[in-house]
């Protein structure tokens, strides 16, 4: 392939214990799905399930699995969240904490537990 | 014995004149010495020395407008490679800026994490996989233990832990800058 044809991509997938980044070059016109099975990450990591319940997206924001990509983006494969972000906010709430940005200054002086 | 000479002289010419065409073709023009100190710098990108950065506050050295003892995270070491790099003497890390500790990462607690990506727009170096919603990960590789992840959280849920180390993460050991920082120590 000529080097004109292609471009660097990297695809991640991150739990607390393991994270992988894998760089490879694409096709021009390659879509997210095309560089998530050329990375061979699923063969890495079993649990990621190619379906419609799969998450996925470019530094930090969403995108479709059939979204074009651009030399140098990251691939992220998502997992869902454990907690329900409005028990979370509940439960705060009722312990009197306070909540929005820069809530980690007040928090950590109250000596929050994880 | 003549076609050798010649040879050799019509060799040495032709590279002299190779070399000198690419020293000014591809002249560097960026300043060589801020290349230098920013190389020195740990690259964290933490901001603790009062600058956005490790290469602002290397143009900042380079100018004169800073010290070389505010980079905590670099710590006695950095000072003394800097000290060495620009002719001035070492002295001890300026407490304004924060003391030296050893490397930790940022650890997210799922069970708490709502999803809420102000960690990663804080993050300076890419290291938090996650997006609106969807679990948020720290890419320990990729973290250099700035800290500004942890107060952007709204619900408190990054720590920061060491490194465990395994055959993955092990790492050649920094080298050491030989003499240390004589008035620290006393």
């Amino acid at each position: 392939m000529d080097a004109d044809d292609t471009i660097p991509v990297e695809v991640a997938y991150a739990t607390p214990a393991h994270q992988l980044i894998l760089s490879l070059v694409v096709p021009v016109g390659a879509c997210i799905e095309d560089a998530i099975k050329q990375s061979g990450i699923l063969q890495r990591f079993p649990e990621i399930e190619m379906d419609h319940a799969l998450r996925v997206g470019v530094f930090g924001k969403l995108a479709k699995l059939n979204s074009p990509l651009r030399a140098g983006d990251r691939v992220e494969i998502y997992r869902p969240l454990i907690a329900d972000p409005k028990e979370v906010r509940r439960q705060r709430a009722a312990e009197g904490k306070r909540m929005g940005k820069g809530g980690g200054k007040s928090g950590s002086q109250e000596g929050v537990s994880g | 014995m003549l076609s050798a000479i010649l040879m050799f002289s019509g060799l040495g010419a032709a590279f002299g004149l190779l070399l000198g065409y690419a020293a000014t073709r591809f002249r560097v023009d960026s300043d060589p010495v801020v290349d230098q100190i920013d190389s020195l710098l740990p690259q964290t990108q933490c901001g603790q020395c009062g600058f956005a950065g490790c290469h602002p506050y290397a143009e900042a050295m380079a100018n004169g407008d800073a010290d070389i003892n505010q980079c905590p995270p670099g710590g006695e070491a950095t000072i003394q490679a800097l000290a060495d790099l620009l002719g001035r003497d070492p002295k001890p890390l300026n407490p304004e800026h924060g003391e030296e500790k050893p490397k930790l990462v940022a650890l997210i607690d799922e069970k708490t994490c709502i999803g809420c990506t102000l960690c990663i727009q804080a993050c300076p170096v890419d290291a938090i996989l996650g997006a609106a919603k969807q679990m948020h990960t720290v890419i320990e590789s990729e973290c250099t233990g700035c800290e500004l992840c942890i107060e952007p959280c709204p619900v408190d849920c990054i720590d920061m832990v060491e490194v465990e180390q395994s055959l993955d993460t092990w790492q050649w050991p920094y080298p050491s800058t030989g003499s240390s920082i004589v008035s620290d120590a006393a």
